[in-house]
């Protein structure tokens, strides 16, 4: 039973190490290594706390190797902590994988746990006897699938014959079929094109509200959080950087703007020069050059009065700071 | 919830049917590779034949009993090979990160990962393997009753399970060694070596192929129940329980490895 | 031709291939049983016959000749049909095909370096294990250069049958299918389960005019000889040779045909 009162998942100072072989380079160093071995202990996840409330969608973000795969395998029952407290619905996973497991979906980015040579229909007809779904709740939840995505043409087709984007969908929905009370879902974006980007979104919104699931959302895409997360938690090196609203930490950077101009010539160029009269980030893309300014510092209609004498500015434009870049600068800067 | 063993077996057989049928889809893949066993079935057959046109007997044991255990060693491969052959992909599994994947599922995880693959070829040999056995009952002379054909299928259950148990243990090396393939290679290969009778061996090898590495558990001590019915030692009544203990160890020894390897790369 | 590129790769693979120390262990373990399986097995089949020499061959000779027959194949199997068929599946054969080398000289030299430590774990301390067990069994005269030439002449061979059956894959998906019949073929025909002086004699006839001899019957049975005739190994190797010539140029006709497939079809 899903009670929105409670937490779904609470971890209390968790830290996971692992240990780590040093290889040495080069021929003489492997046949060194073949002879002694040489251990070094790395921390992958520093004494992380975090509660999640049923029915929330968290965007769980961080750089590759930040630690995001490390804490998802910990709340699967997949790994054991090294110290600290986990609790998934209650229990504690890596002592109850299996009962664990019946309440939780998991979708790992490009690795499709769908049976590669069956036919959709069949892999759901499997999981259904291992999830000992109800013949009732089975068809319930197909139906439900139906209103959201066109499926017809997916259950015939086995994994193997499917687009990257198809089997992702596939693979959503076979993590959502027995209705779990957590789903994690780890990059199920990554790859995918614009349009298949928004289907899946829209999907795993839809499936969010229909069922009250809570979804654990690890993702690089800025999209994805914009799209479905009202609350990230953002760790970086193991240790957790930031855990709140997005609203929230968009405050903290409420004095930044995005100032955006257009010119002539080559803007990569450009843009260096530009990194030179200011002292703030610039970057550059086909079209436009960005300088992300803190207006504590100096005031963006300053800035571009500067760079009017210096450059020949054909546009420009004014935004709020983006998520993307927010979360870069916590990663260069952290949140103080 | 509780998953009893009629749980797995209906998931197992429904897995088997779906898997059949996806593999005959690829028919000309299925037509070559039986050939492929048949050939394999029928140039050890030759070997053996042609070492027979030389010699009348080894250690004792005449062409007819050679035989029998050949046919034996092919009957009690069978299920190794039908059944748990995706341990051979296991550490491919295990190298690219790829096993987390079977780690999700509220089901045993060992039975989760072998239920996945059948391999059908294995049946050619199976069938190579009866008719082997068949043929050399019959010039042996064996009596054919019930309790015999029993006691024999007893037996060839008592090695098929030491063979798999050597192989399950083999391919969870992969969870500690990083090319675990030779491993695997290896036991693969006591196959070959188990067709022979133990009694060539001198003493201490005799000792190791029994303790260390039971080889000649997977054709020669199960089959002395038939060939042998004078001699007995108390090693071939033991066998069905030694079969039964390597296999409870050796699915431990995969479960601890599957546990303790936890995808740590990605 | 330049030399140093090809033995770039063959580097390359030693130190890949040394990076797995428990693997090299475990094959030296594996030959080793396999040795003593042998061993008994043929003491118990000679004892049987009173340790008389069958078909010309004493128990030594039949012993070093099948231990050595395993150690080489250890050596010259070099995965190149799973290699090929995988690529040809995946598509990746297009890439392969687009690198400044011939693709069968590209599959041959990227694999060179396992044959390095192969030889140097697998076959150099069965040689030697061999050797002492038989107490100096192996004549150690112009016989070992004979071995040697005969060997590389065996592997160019056993290359070219494989780059064919590879190609195969071409036209079929099965590779397994493919590869184990190779194997099978290739393994009893060569003489290296049972050497041929052991095959009935029609037998031996038909598979004396067969590419497969050359592989392993040729080179092990002119290293037994301490004291071969002249006219015997320039015979042996005048065949070797002209099964070398034969395959390669087979491998190469039947891959420039098949190629044709791939272009055409888009991989």
């Amino acid at each position: 039973m899903k009670n929105s009162t409670e937490n779904a998942i609470v971890m209390k100072g968790i830290v996971k190490e692992f240990k780590v072989l040093n290889r040495r380079e080069g021929l003489k160093g492997s046949i060194l290594d073949l002879f002694s071995r040489d251990y070094r202990t790395v921390t992958a996840v520093d004494n992380i706390s975090v509660e999640i409330p049923k029915g929330q969608i968290i965007g769980y973000l961080g750089p590759n190797g930040a630690g995001k795969s490390t804490t998802i395998k910990m709340m699967t029952g997949v790994l054991e902590p090294t110290r600290g407290e986990i609790l998934v619905n209650g229990c504690v996973p890596y002592k109850n994988r299996t009962k664990n497991a019946e309440n939780i979906g998991v979708v790992f980015g490009q690795r499709s746990q769908l049976w590669w040579s069956l036919p959709l229909i069949e892999s759901f007809r499997l999981l259904k006897e291992i999830y000992l779904i109800s013949e009732e709740d089975y068809r319930e939840m197909l139906d439900l699938f139906r209103s959201l995505v066109d499926i017809e043409p997916l259950l015939h087709k086995t994994v193997r014959q499917m687009s990257l984007g198809q089997r992702t969908l596939s693979d959503i929905l076979a993590a959502f079929l027995h209705n779990p009370d957590i789903v994690f879902l780890d990059e199920p974006t990554i790859g995918l094109d614009v349009s298949m980007k928004a289907k899946i979104r829209t999907l795993i919104h839809a499936l969010n509200q229909e069922k009250h699931t809570t979804v654990i959302l690890t993702t690089h895409d800025m999209g994805d959080v914009d799209a479905l997360c009202r609350r990230i938690v953002i760790i970086d090196k193991g240790k957790m950087l930031y855990d709140n609203d997005i609203a929230h930490l968009k405050g903290f950077f409420g004095s930044y703007r995005t100032l955006k101009v257009r010119m002539d010539g080559d803007l990569q160029a450009h843009a260096e020069e530009i990194r030179k009269e200011v002292d703030f980030s610039v970057s550059a893309d086909e079209e436009w050059i960005s300088i992300l300014v803190d207006e504590e510092k100096e005031k963006v209609l300053d800035v571009l009065g500067r760079l009017q004498h210096t450059h020949n500015i054909r546009d420009m434009q004014l935004e709020e700071i983006s998520t993307e870049e927010i979360i870069k600068k916590i990663y260069e800067e952290g949140v103080e | 919830m509780h998953r009893s063993i009629g749980f797995y077996l209906r998931i197992y057989g429904k897995i088997l049917v779906q898997d059949i049928k996806s593999k005959m889809s690829y028919r000309s893949d299925f037509i070559i590779s039986t050939i492929g066993m048949i050939c394999t079935n029928i140039a050890g057959f030759v070997s053996f034949w042609i070492l027979f046109q030389n010699f009348p007997s080894v250690d004792g044991w005449g062409y007819y009993e050679m035989l029998f255990l050949y046919g034996f060693s092919l009957v009690s491969l069978t299920p190794v090979q039908c059944l748990f052959d995706n341990n051979w992909s296991l550490r491919i599994y295990v190298y690219s990160g790829d096993f987390i994947k079977y780690c999700f599922r509220p089901i045993n995880l060992f039975f989760y990962y072998q239920s996945e693959i059948f391999d059908i070829k294995g049946l050619g040999q199976l069938a190579f393997g009866i008719g082997t056995l068949i043929y050399a009952w019959a010039k042996l002379g064996l009596p054919v009753t019930v309790l015999m054909i029993l006691k024999m299928i007893v037996f060839l259950i008592t090695a098929s399970l030491i063979m798999i148990a050597l192989q399950n243990a083999a391919a969870a090396t992969c969870f500690w060694i990083q090319n675990s393939f030779y491993v695997l290679d290896l036991v693969f290969r006591f196959k070959d070596y188990a067709k022979y009778p133990i009694t060539i061996f001198s003493p201490v090898f005799r000792f190791i192929f029994t303790f260390l590495m039971p080889i000649a558990f997977i054709a020669y001590y199960p089959s002395l129940v038939i060939l042998r019915p004078d001699e007995i030692p108390l090693l071939s009544w033991l066998s069905p329980v030694i079969g039964l203990v390597f296999f409870y160890l050796s699915y431990k020894f995969w479960m601890y490895g599957a546990m303790k390897y936890s995808g740590t790369g990605s | 031709m330049n030399l140093k590129k090809y033995l770039t790769l063959t580097r390359a693979g030693i130190i890949e291939s040394l990076q797995f120390r428990l693997s090299a262990f475990i094959m030296v373990i594996g030959n080793m049983l396999y040795l003593i399986v042998v061993y008994f097995l043929w003491k118990a089949i000679y004892d049987s016959v009173g340790n008389q020499p069958i078909n010309g061959m004493s128990f030594y000779d039949t012993l070093i000749y099948l231990v050595l027959a395993t150690a080489l194949s250890g050596f010259m199997e070099m995965y190149t049909v799973w290699e090929m068929g995988r690529n040809i599946q995946s598509g990746k054969i297009v890439l392969d095909l687009l690198r400044p080398m011939e693709y069968r000289k590209y599959l041959f030299w990227s694999y060179s370096g396992s044959f390095v430590t192969q030889f140097f774990f697998t076959f150099l301390p069965t040689f030697i294990v061999v050797a002492v067990l038989t107490h100096g069994a192996i004549p150690m005269g112009i016989n070992l250069l004979y071995f040697v030439i005969s060997v590389v002449m065996a592997v160019s061979i056993n290359y070219s049958i494989d780059f064919i059956v590879g190609t195969i894959c071409i036209y079929t998906e099965s590779i397994w299918g493919i590869n184990i019949m190779k194997q099978v073929v290739v393994m009893l025909l060569s003489g290296a389960t049972v050497p041929l002086a052991f095959f009935p004699e029609t037998l031996r006839k038909v598979v004396s005019c067969l590419p497969f001899q050359s592989i392993y019957n040729a080179p092990l049975t002119l290293l037994l000889n301490g004291d071969p005739d002249p006219v015997y190994v320039l015979q042996t190797l005048g065949i070797q040779l002209l099964w070398v010539v034969v395959m390669l140029l087979a491998g190469k006709l039947f891959w420039r045909v098949s190629l044709r497939r791939i272009t055409v079809n888009g991989g």
